[in-house]
């Protein structure tokens, strides 16, 4: 294996030594032609039309068991529920009326068997972008979410962010965990005559709800 | 290289009269260039472009350096990373690693160099069940056939012919609703994913900064593959690193946009390594094998920014010879104007002689390209390579003489009136078959511009 790394290596360093050595002079304007600011409400604005059009759903609400009752009217047979979700949202599935599971009860190399059987999924995020309708996530259990075919994800007003330009940045640069996770709408396809269906491998609902305590 | 695209004149006559053909290509390609024109309205694209190229100019003038940042900091995330020269030592450490974890199942998402080194089929042979999860691919790997179009690569299939495979080959329904038949692939697919204990995927982008892979993707595929298994191996080429995380904000707003007209896809999997101990689950080791396979030959040439290509398929829908005849007549796992460009270039000019005319230099593939490549220019320089390595002399013969008679007026003139007399007597058409299948032969003025002027003078 050295040797071929070596080999490439040296390939490279031969190709490239009469090169002109090019460095790339980066322009950190946005590329939008319209930017995205406001407060919150025109945010959110941008970000459902955005997630409504790849056939999600956002909602606000001002307190956890609204949105507790919209979870439950929303969810299927069984709900699997993050533990970070429920962080300072203690009340957020006490309406949900379908059998629930935390991630907290899974051990560590769980079988994968186990994380199918549920076909909703309650998860957080780390960030939401209002110029794509898309969710940023970074979970210590990645299969349930991917799984389920109805995902709701639990966002804070704070957590919404303009663009990609916000996003790429150092600040989410250092991420804790393994992967980090872009969602934008249900899983899609068009591979049979360019004809759009959902639901492919992923989720086929995806509801984005943020709740605004005090804000 | 499994067809051979050598034979590109005997394949493109077949696709060219394939009406079923032709009528699909025509009705994907031309969605394809609506929803991409629509999907860039919000956003500058030439500055997009133009960055694009930059960062990518910068990332593979200075390859090297920035394999060697990414090498580093992927260890040190906990990646395994092996360099291949060839496809047959890419395809001999998967193999190692699906014997290491005693595979019997491997779960494989879209990756085009995969498709380039024949991966699936070297692991059938190994007893190995590796099964393609992109639906697109799914369907041709039930056909047995090869995928034509780098993004869409079920893009020649009509749903009835779907629906009739799908009938044979897994015992579905003879229904060809394209949801019922997107179900029916969730539902087989579904098992792989639980039962498999390695998954593969490409990559678009490693990050030398963060050492970080970037799989995107749209069917959540690529995150199960990435995520359901104890090992993920990550099959990509040495050129997709680029220099910084921060460069997403420009590569992530042009692939979805010029692959299928998307503003971002579905999934974007940034993968940093394997779980850490406070994950609960995903693949136990991460592997990255990175491929050379003739790509380093191409650096400090001048085709060296074929390596900037990010593989979205572009300029596949806008060809006008690609919307005629479709990705199998190039024979080559690389179809299209980018394709007629990387074939002959990593395989060598005499594999793919033809390929290179298979243009008509229109330009098409230049402009929408995001990265900026001058494909066209660079198609023509090809030719011209082989011209010169062939040596036709009855060509050299004719350009000479046609050099001579361009230089005398008056020789000039009396060639016109020889080529009028010989078009006249129809001694010409015996020897222009080919170019009239096709054409018809301009109609022959009775006297030359010249004879016109002197006689109104």
């Amino acid at each position: 294996m050295k040797d071929s790394r070596e080999k490439i290596f040296a390939a490279i360093r031969h190709g490239l030594r009469e090169s002109k050595k090019f460095v790339a002079i980066r322009n950190d304007r946005s590329p939008l032609k319209r930017i995205l600011n406001g407060g919150f409400a025109s945010l959110f604005e941008k970000f459902n039309s955005e997630l409504k059009s790849l056939g999600g759903e956002a909602v606000v609400f001002d307190d956890e068991k609204d949105a507790s009752k919209f979870i439950s009217g929303h969810a299927g047979e069984r709900l699997f529920v993050y533990d970070e979700a429920l962080s300072g949202h203690e009340h957020l599935i006490d309406e949900v009326s379908v059998p629930v599971s935390m991630s907290s009860n899974f051990n560590f190399g769980y079988d994968k068997r186990d994380a199918a059987v549920f076909d909703s999924a309650l998860s957080s995020c780390i960030a939401c972008i209002a110029e794509t309708g898309t969710v940023v996530t970074s979970n210590n259990m990645r299969l349930p979410a991917a799984l389920a075919t109805k995902l709701f994800v639990i966002a804070e007003s704070r957590s919404l962010i303009p663009s990609l330009d916000d996003l790429f940045k150092d600040e989410y640069k250092d991420f804790k965990g393994s992967n980090l996770f872009l969602i934008s709408g249900p899983s899609r396809t068009a591979d049979i005559e360019k004809e759009l269906v959902t639901g492919v491998h992923g989720p086929k609902e995806v509801y984005v709800i943020f709740i605004n305590k005090n804000e | 290289m499994a067809l051979g695209s050598k034979h590109f004149k005997e394949l493109y006559k077949r696709e060219f009269e394939n009406d079923q053909l032709r009528g699909n290509l025509k009705k994907a390609t031309i969605q394809a260039v609506d929803k991409r024109e629509e999907s860039f309205a919000e956003v500058d694209f030439p500055f997009l472009q133009d960055q694009a190229k930059k960062i990518k100019q910068e990332s593979i003038s200075h390859l090297n350096e920035y394999l060697s940042r990414f090498d580093d900091m992927a260890q040190r995330n906990g990646c395994k990373l092996f360099y291949a020269q060839s496809p047959d030592e890419a395809k001999d450490y998967v193999l190692e690693v699906a014997r290491k974890f005693d595979a019997k199942t491997i779960v494989k998402s879209k990756s085009m160099v995969t498709e380039e080194i024949e991966l699936v089929p070297f692991l059938g042979e190994h007893g190995i069940d590796a099964v393609e999860t992109d639906l697109g691919e799914y369907i041709v790997q039930l056909a047995h056939e090869k995928p034509s179009h780098i993004t869409t690569p079920a893009i020649h299939k009509s749903r009835r012919e779907i629906a009739e495979l799908f009938h044979e080959k897994i015992g579905s329904e003879l229904n060809s609703d394209p949801k019922f038949l997107t179900a029916e692939a969730r539902k087989v697919l579904r098992e792989k994913f639980l039962g498999a204990e390695v998954g593969i995927s490409g990559a678009n982008f490693l990050i030398a900064e963060t050492g970080d892979v970037v799989v995107v993707e749209n069917e959540g595929n690529a995150r199960l593959s990435t995520s359901s298994v104890k090992a993920h191996v990550v099959v990509t080429g040495i050129e997709k690193v680029i220099p910084k995380f921060s460069d997403l904000r420009i590569f992530m707003r042009v692939l979805g946009r010029s692959s299928t007209g998307q503003k971002l896809t579905s999934y974007i999997s940034i993968i940093r390594g394997p779980r850490t101990k406070t994950e609960k689950d995903g693949p136990e080791e991460v592997h990255i094998v990175l491929l050379d396979n003739g790509r380093s030959g191409l650096l400090g040439t001048e085709y060296q920014d074929v390596l900037h290509c990010i593989r979205c398929g572009a300029c596949l829908n806008v060809c006008p010879i690609y919307r005629n005849i479709g990705g199998h007549a190039y024979g080559s796992v690389y179809p299209g104007p980018i394709g007629s460009l990387v074939t002959p270039l990593f395989y060598g000019l005499e594999t793919a002689r033809d390929l290179p005319f298979a243009s008509t230099l229109c330009g098409n593939c230049a402009e929408v390209c995001p990265v900026g490549i001058e494909i066209h220019h660079h198609l023509l320089s090809l030719r011209h390579e082989m011209i010169l390595a062939k040596k036709p002399w009855m060509e050299r013969l004719i350009f000479r003489n046609f050099r001579k008679v361009m230089l005398r007026p008056r020789r000039y003139e009396f060639m016109g009136k020889v080529v009028r007399l010989f078009s006249m007597a129809n001694f010409l058409k015996p020897f222009m078959k080919k170019w009239t299948a096709y054409r018809e032969i301009p109609e022959r003025p009775p006297s030359s511009f010249r004879e016109i002027y002197r006689n109104n003078k």
